[in-house]
């Protein structure tokens, strides 16, 4: 195992943030909308977060300094507090989605009620972050993840036209252009950009590198380990897109609930598609809502300077613990209420275009600064991309919110 | 060490470490007195709620203050051993007056197993 066994870092955390319980219905949907005319979308937005990722790991690898270390450091203190309270919201937000999603699952497989189902998935996620450690939560939630392969199985199977999903990597507009449909999809095409470049999976991933104690000779294994499990995500995200044009859209099925997702599984491979689509997304949600809940106690840690980490007791890092448990507790106070998981996730996603720009700044002010990463400073190319993505971000996050507005949340 | 030091951008919002590694709060503000011939002199590292208010608008500056008291530890420069990317003390947390809420959560949560 050894260092191999880093790669789950990079999976669980391109698994949390690709598949999701928002972004599988999300994708599902744009390719039952738009085909394949979003897929360029997928691959700007794949090499978005690569390029971001790679930068927060060679970071926390070189100099073990996390992302919201970088935020406050960079961005002062009250853009960076600004910063924190809204990805402390997408967090809160987005875990409450996978607590919700993956009670809905449990729903599915035995047939008790929803609110008793979330309370016992509350249980369920403190207990596993309380007694396991984060290698071993990376390993598991990371291998169960790929059970979500099967969806790319089935995406093969259901035999796409592949020049026309070939066409769909250049940028295009849909036809007739102009009008509504335009409106719709440049919403879909910033919504799907945000999802796939979410900052909780720099946040996270960086920790990670933390946690799992990378040293400076670890960045070439940081490179491997962001471009495995990001390619893997992003392949995944190409599948669902592929399976919403050539599944959903012909029976002209809205996929609104994850349940609809195993069920394209189920009508080409039969029960063990349905319960492989079903332990797939599982495990998917679940690290989703770990992720998403670690995130928000590393962020708020690394801002205030508590001590922080998995690999500590929690009496060694208690208000690192008390944080973590208090997301998961108010995520799953926030779906008890009975408001729609994916709905919640929708506001998440735009709130979350919003803080990008914030977040990604410091991280590429520090990571091309020789003064401070010497030789493991950025080259050209990363420079390039940064400063690119940086541009395309903050565009994004000034549209996002009007056509939020214009689209009335994408529902036309 | 550097040959010239940014307070601004090397010492203030980062990372306050003590002698044992344990981090313990962020430089929130920093302190200045009056040396020879009226020049500023750098006195003390300020930590804590009562410290960062200070550098928010006015009413969100209330609104914390309320949330969270407005506690804040001084701790002498003369205590500071080392600035990397964090600035590292020269004693324990415990010593300085820092870290006191994690000291007491970690009492609570002590009695919880594996903890």
């Amino acid at each position: 195992m050894g260092k191999f066994a880093e790669v789950f870092l990079g999976i669980l955390t391109a698994m949390g943030g690709f598949v999701e319980i928002g972004e599988l219905t999300f994708t599902l949907n744009a390719g039952r909308r738009f085909e394949y005319a979003l897929l360029w979308i997928v691959l700007l937005g794949t090499v978005g977060i690569m390029v971001y990722c790679e930068m927060a790991g060679r970071i926390a690898a070189v100099k073990h300094q996390a992302v919201f270390s970088l935020i406050r450091e960079r961005d002062g203190f009250s853009a960076g507090l600004l910063t924190l309270v809204a990805a402390s919201l997408v967090n809160v937000l987005t875990c409450a989605a996978e607590v919700g999603g993956v009670a809905l699952l449990w729903q599915l497989l035995s047939g008790w009620p929803y609110r008793a189902l979330l309370l016992a998935a509350l249980v369920f996620f403190v207990v596993v972050v309380w007694s396991t450690p984060f290698e071993w939560i990376e390993r598991i939630f990371g291998l169960g993840g790929l059970l979500m392969i099967v969806f790319m199985v089935l995406a093969v199977r259901l035999e796409p036209d592949w020049a026309s999903v070939a066409a769909g990597f250049a940028p295009s507009l849909p036809r007739p252009a102009g009008g509504r449909d335009t409106l719709m999809y440049t919403f879909y095409g910033v919504a799907l950009l945000s999802s796939i470049m979410l900052p909780y999976e720099t946040y996270f991933y960086a920790a990670g590198g933390i946690e799992d104690r990378w040293k400076p000779s670890d960045v070439t294994l940081n490179r491997v380990v962001v471009i495995v499990g990001f390619s893997l995500g992003a392949l995944l995200s190409v599948s669902l897109v592929l399976i919403g044009a050539e599944f959903f859209k012909p029976r002209s099925l809205d996929p609104a609930l994850p349940g609809t997702a195993a069920l394209a599984a189920a009508d080409s491979f039969g029960n063990i598609g349905l319960y492989v689509a079903l332990l797939g997304m599982f495990f998917a949600f679940a690290g989703a809502a770990i992720e998403t809940a670690l995130s928000a106690a590393y962020n708020l840690a690394q801002f205030a300077g508590w001590p922080w980490g998995l690999d500590k007791r929690p009496r060694d890092a208690s208000r690192f613990a008390l944080a973590w448990i208090a997301v998961f507790v108010l995520a799953t106070v926030v779906v008890m209420t009975g408001i729609d998981p994916i709905s919640v996730v929708e506001y998440s996603i735009v709130f979350s275009v919003v803080v990008l720009p914030l977040s990604y700044f410091p991280v590429l002010a520090v990571a091309r600064d020789r003064g401070i990463m010497g030789p493991y400073a950025n080259g050209p190319l990363a420079n390039a991309l940064g400063w690119f993505y940086l541009v395309l971000i903050t565009v994004a996050a000034l549209a996002a919110l009007p056509l939020f507005v214009a689209t009335h949340a994408g529902q036309g | 060490m550097k040959p010239t030091l940014e307070l601004m951008r090397d010492v203030l919002d980062h990372d306050v470490v003590d002698v044992d590694g344990v981090r313990c709060g962020m430089v929130d503000d920093i302190e200045f007195a009056e040396g020879a011939a009226g020049a500023p002199v750098l006195a003390a590292l300020l930590v804590g709620p009562g410290a960062w208010q200070e550098r928010l608008p006015a009413l969100l500056a209330v609104v914390s203050a309320w949330l969270f008291g407005r506690a804040r530890t001084r701790v002498p420069w003369g205590e500071v051993a080392e600035l990397t990317q964090s600035v590292k003390l020269a004693r324990r947390a415990s010593e300085l007056g820092l870290g006191r809420l994690d000291r007491k959560a970690a009492t609570w949560l002590k009695r919880l197993p594996g903890a």
